[in-house]
């Protein structure tokens, strides 16, 4: 295949109605008779209703109708969609509004509908709610503890799940071989996900017809689809999702919310055409959080500094109901990573899912990986402390070697590719660390505390094969579905089952399906997000569109240009294997015969003259199913300089070398690993979900809760090695996660080597001046 | 949240403990009090105005006085719920003679929910304080008269 | 609720609406004209998301009232082009890839014309802290600071 797009930066094609203001999000939408919804929630983060009264708010000012958690009595609760084996799993119910507990603040209670946005929040400020107040537990540790209070009756001690299926390698003979073991407990505490669009929907219902049809800010609209059906009894068939633009996921637009189901209930009682946006206030308080694990290390290693063995205990803060996804984030997605680029023989994990009055917890940018990289970044480090060894010489000492790829680790997975060195050798060359190390000395003499913080991560995604995610639970298939249609006049439709939103698969995608059928990429178009148009497809997170839809595309570009081959070598007159497809030119070789594939295209939908039993047009699609995931890696460094003084933490310099496989698009890629390093940076020096003993989330506002500025980000020093992965035909593997699975490890590392001089060799994240200087006056 | 301190007020303990037990001057004392009906043996419904940082919002709620041990101890509980959320606290104010004066010392938790908490919560414990002063403030002056 | 009766100009239009007094900027932009290239990202004026030109100032429209911009002259993000050609701080978003999800985009555009109105040829740093007001979850900054020098250069070779 020639590769005139492939690999180039081509500016993307999506831009130019972002920029524009010709864009259409959720919340941009306009229809006919639309009435808007409010939702009373929750300040309390546990109570029992007494009663709800909606009278007042009834006869409010252009209140077109209000519901409560009886009025939805006969709608199936929000499911659950990992089904974690072999761990207990309590899914618990949940209803899409309150009946008569509510579990954390910002739980509905009811909704209310009016003529516009203004009268909806006037009247379910009416709404009245006896509650009685009932205890509450925030913390996941507090809340296993005997006599906490209890967040549902059928979880006995909050315990959600019991997950220890991930044992490899013999761990007590680990354990007995070492020298040594480390111990200590850490907190990768809660963030909140934040993307600039918050969540929205608006539910549409024809009674005639039967349809349904919800356009909603929605990363996988067929897993959507199908959940809601379920959860409101309208068949598959009969529901469209369309997701509109949109803004930012995160992973916090995957989950099926009550909000929508809410919504899809209100339009189908009425009849009229409802919209629902949330503020940022129920953003942080219903939209799913990430992270916040307890975690108990034990590390053997030997007095040269290998690691021999790896025992975790975590307790998994899974908020007051299961979310879609969430049982797979602090098991699998977390577990499988434990060995990191390192060649540990024995990792042992148990998870302690645990039930609590706060919002629940699902995935977010990384899930599961930038926790198990912290942890790993943290030991080799602290390991390498205690053996007398430079952070550097103990990675290499403990790194799979590139030679051992594909290379089975202990927590069970098989890694596809590698080169952990390489990547280690052009970060030390980029930073100059040998320079760094003398530049730290020479300044700490002058009492200024720089450090250097190294994180050598691997991670999963390309999610996945169906067979292997099956068995860890997953309701689900996730191969990817792409069509590629050629219509008469050789332009191309792609549809995706892929759901972009942010990624830039409009232009990827193009440049991908263009060099295969030899067309220019603005004559190719990117069809996703919408559950009528697109053959079913599992949706975009877990760095898997590219690795997995992108591929699905390719394969669907290769069906239709071998159908297209069949039909210009019966129209040429030569045989197939006399035909050359060079530049979107079917040629007959040695000779100056030869059609366009325009051509091809429309002789295939005249079908005057097909070959004998070839159907007429030119389109095909791919269901494409990985045989197994994909792995980048990296090596990043961070470099600080804290004030001793004030305990303030800046970043002096981020660099970091990423390895993706091949790159379709460089910009897009830097893109990707910027935002990623971002998001990590972010977590280790401002963002914390923070609530008090009593459930309140204190971090509720964007004034409260620290999404960076541009003035809290470094400029980022990029490079890359290129491992191709043999998983798939172009070698890719997935970039959407990396940064934020790699940063946050780096900026810990850091602080903690910028502190060494006061004796420290740990600080508790997030790096606030607060806990900085703490933990300076403490040392 | 916990709050304690103390207060020197220049009244006897007795005339203290009268004032505190008055709920006209409670009513009058008691920043942010609209108004203050007895409803029952020290039970009072009350309706408050309050405002953290923006959030500032009425609310309709209970006062309580409990654990009453003539003239040294009480327990004031309120209980509010408004549309920008609910508060509920619960001090023990104890009254100590310190000559002709008397220290007030009071010690308690205070919780507050709904969009108080999540905008204000960060100012609340300053804004506490500062009310906690003006009531002693207030109720030197209705002392006084 | 009572009404009152303002006149904005927006993007070269006259509009005369009735409105009611509570009425924020931003929902007259999106709800009354249509225009909603302008976005709300939250309830603070944190994000910046909803940012609009108001006689020429950068303000942010989610904490202004439609009536106190009574007479006022608004440019929005659908106002930057002219006859389909880009603005030179669009251009320079576009080839930087200062965007990726695009909703705080807009904002992030009117910000920036504000910025280099006032200095045509800030550096990094002075980008980062001019454009404090607006929050990116996507980019990290970065290609929007390189966007900012894009068009930065551009602008300063139209003045040439």
């Amino acid at each position: 295949m020639a590769t005139k797009f492939f690999g180039t930066p081509v500016k993307r094609r999506e831009d130019r109605r972002l920029l524009t203001g010709g864009s259409q999000y959720t919340d941009d939408l306009q229809l006919t008779g639309m009435v808007h919804a409010a939702i009373v929630r929750s300040p309390h983060a546990h109570a029992r209703i007494r009663s709800v009264d909606v009278e007042a708010a009834r006869s409010a000012p252009g209140v077109v109708a209000v519901f409560t958690g009886k009025d939805m009595e006969g709608v199936a609760g929000i499911p659950t969609a990992w089904l974690i084996p072999d761990s207990d799993l309590k899914t618990t119910d949940h209803p899409a509004l309150a009946r008569d507990r509510v579990r954390y603040v910002g739980d509905g209670v009811a909704v209310v509908l009016a003529e516009d946005r203004y009268q909806a929040e006037d009247a379910a400020q009416l709404v009245q709610v006896d509650y009685e107040i009932l205890d509450a537990v925030a913390d996941q540790v507090k809340a296993v503890e005997e006599g906490a209070p209890q967040v549902h009756d059928d979880a006995p001690g909050n315990r959600c799940f019991l997950f220890n299926t991930i044992q490899g390698g013999d761990l007590d003979q680990a354990f007995e071989d070492a020298d040594d073991v480390l111990s200590f407990r850490t907190t990768n505490h809660r963030m909140i996900p934040s993307a600039i669009e918050p969540r929205g929907c608006v539910a549409q219902y024809n009674a005639a017809s039967g349809e349904l049809t919800l356009r909603m800010t929605s990363q996988n609209p067929h897993i959507h689809r199908l959940l809601l059906s379920i959860v409101l009894g309208v068949p598959e068939h009969k529901v469209r999702i369309v997701t509109p633009e949109i803004g930012g996921g995160f992973g916090s637009k995957i989950a099926v919310y009550a909000d929508e189901a809410v919504m899809a209930f209100c339009a189908m009682q009425t009849g009229r055409t409802v919209k629902w946006v949330e503020t940022r206030r129920e953003n942080f308080q219903c939209t799913t959080h990430g992270r916040d694990h307890v975690t108990d290390v034990e590390a053997a290693y030997t007095n040269e500094g290998k690691i021999l063995g790896l025992r975790f205990k975590t307790w998994a803060n899974m908020g007051a109901y299961v979310s879609t996804a969430a049982p797979g984030v602090p098991t699998w997605l977390y577990g499988l990573m434990l060995s990191g680029v390192y060649d540990v023989p024995a990792v042992g994990l148990e998870v302690v899912g645990v039930f609590t009055h706060t919002t629940p917890v699902d995935a977010c940018r990384g899930a599961g990986r930038p926790e198990a990289t912290y942890l790993l970044e943290r030991i080799v480090d602290l390991v390498a402390q205690r053996v007398g060894l430079d952070p550097v010489e103990i990675r290499r000492l403990n790194f799979i070697g590139k030679e051992k790829f594909p290379h089975a680790v202990a927590p069970g997975v098989i890694y596809d590719s590698g080169d952990y060195d390489a990547a280690l050798d052009r970060l030390l060359e980029m930073v100059d660390y040998e320079a760094f190390r003398s530049e730290q000395a020479e300044a700490r003499e002058q009492g200024r505390y720089l450090g250097i913080g190294l994180s050598t991560y691997v991670e999963i995604c390309g999610l996945g094969p169906s067979s292997i995610v099956g068995s860890t639970g997953f309701q689900g298939g996730l191969w990817e579905s792409s069509v590629v249609r050629v219509h008469p006049t050789g332009k191309v439709t792609v549809m995706t089952g892929a759901n972009p939103h942010g990624q830039g698969e409009e232009t990827t995608f193009a440049q991908v399906v263009g060099d295969v059928l030899g067309v220019d990429i603005d004559d190719v178009e990117l069809v996703h997000g919408d559950t009528d148009l697109v053959p079913m497809g599992m949706g975009t997170y877990g760095s898997r569109a590219t690795a997995v839809g992108g591929i699905a595309a390719f394969k669907a570009a290769q069906k239709v240009v071998e159908k297209a081959s069949k039909i210009a070598a019966h129209q040429l007159e030569a045989r197939e294997e006399d035909l050359e497809f060079e530049d979107g030119r079917f040629q007959v070789k040695g000779t100056d015969q030869g059609m366009s594939f325009q051509d091809v295209a429309l002789q295939a939908y005249l079908a005057w003259n097909l070959p004998q039993g070839l159907e007429p047009g030119l389109e095909a699609q791919s269901f494409y199913d990985p045989s197994n995931f994909v792995f980048p890696f990296g090596a990043h460094a961070c470099i600080v300089e804290v004030d001793a003084e004030t305990g303030q933490t800046d970043i002096v310099r981020y660099v970091a070398v990423d390895d993706c496989g091949e790159v379709i698009n460089p910009l897009i890629v830097d893109g990707q690993i910027h935002g990623g390093i971002a998001f990590g940076v972010a977590q280790a020096l401002y963002e914390h979900a923070q609530y008090d003993e009593s459930g309140q989330l204190l971090t509720g506002s964007m004034m409260d809760y620290a999404v960076p500025k541009p003035g809290q980000m470094p400029s980022f020093e990029l490079d890359r090695t290129v491992t191709p992965s043999p998983v798939n035909p172009l070698g890719l593997k997935g970039i959407g996660e990396a940064g934020s699975i790699g940063s946050t490890a780096a900026v810990a590392n850091a602080v903690a080597d910028a502190l060494s001089p006061f004796g420290i060799d740990h600080v508790e994240m997030p790096f606030t001046p607060q806990r900085v200087w703490q933990a300076i006056q403490q040392a | 949240m916990q709050l304690s301190g103390t207060h020197r007020l220049a009244l006897s303990r007795l005339r203290v403990w009268q004032l505190l037990n008055d709920p006209q001057v409670l009513a009058r004392a008691t920043p942010g009090v609209k108004t203050l009906v007895r409803d029952g043996e020290d039970r009072f419904k009350a309706e408050l105005e309050l405002g953290l940082g923006p959030v500032r919002g009425v609310f309709a709620g209970q006062v309580e006085v409990r654990d009453k041990q003539e003239p040294s101890d009480l327990t004031l509980r309120v209980e509010g719920n408004g549309s920008v959320g609910g508060i509920r606290a619960e001090g023990k104010l104890r009254l100590e003679e310190a000559g002709q004066e008397t220290l007030v010392h009071y010690r308690g938790t205070a919780l507050v929910a709904g969009t108080l908490a999540s905008f204000g919560s960060r100012l609340f414990s300053g804004v506490a304080r500062k009310l906690a002063a003006e009531f002693f403030e207030n109720l030197q002056r209705e002392g006084n008269e | 609720m009572a009404q009152v009766s303002i006149e904005v100009r927006v993007n070269g239009s006259t509009y005369r609406k009735e409105v009611e007094p509570r009425l924020l900027l931003v929902h007259l932009l999106r709800d009354v004209l249509g225009l909603t290239g302008t976005h709300v990202g939250c309830d603070t004026s944190s994000c910046g998301a909803c940012t609009v030109l108001l006689g020429g100032l950068a303000v942010k429209s989610c904490t202004l009232l439609a009536v106190q911009a009574d007479g006022a002259e608004i440019t929005t993000v659908e106002g930057l082009a002219t006859n389909g050609d880009l603005h030179a701080v669009q251009e320079g978003f576009w080839e930087e890839h200062g965007l990726q999800c695009g909703f705080c985009t807009p904002g992030f555009l009117m910000a920036t014309v504000q910025l280099l109105e006032r200095n045509p040829d800030p550096g990094d740093a002075e980008i980062r802290h001019a454009l404090e007001g607006n929050l990116c979850r996507c980019t990290g900054y970065q290609h929007i600071v390189n966007a900012v020098q894009n068009a930065a250069g551009k602008l300063r070779e139209a003045a040439s």
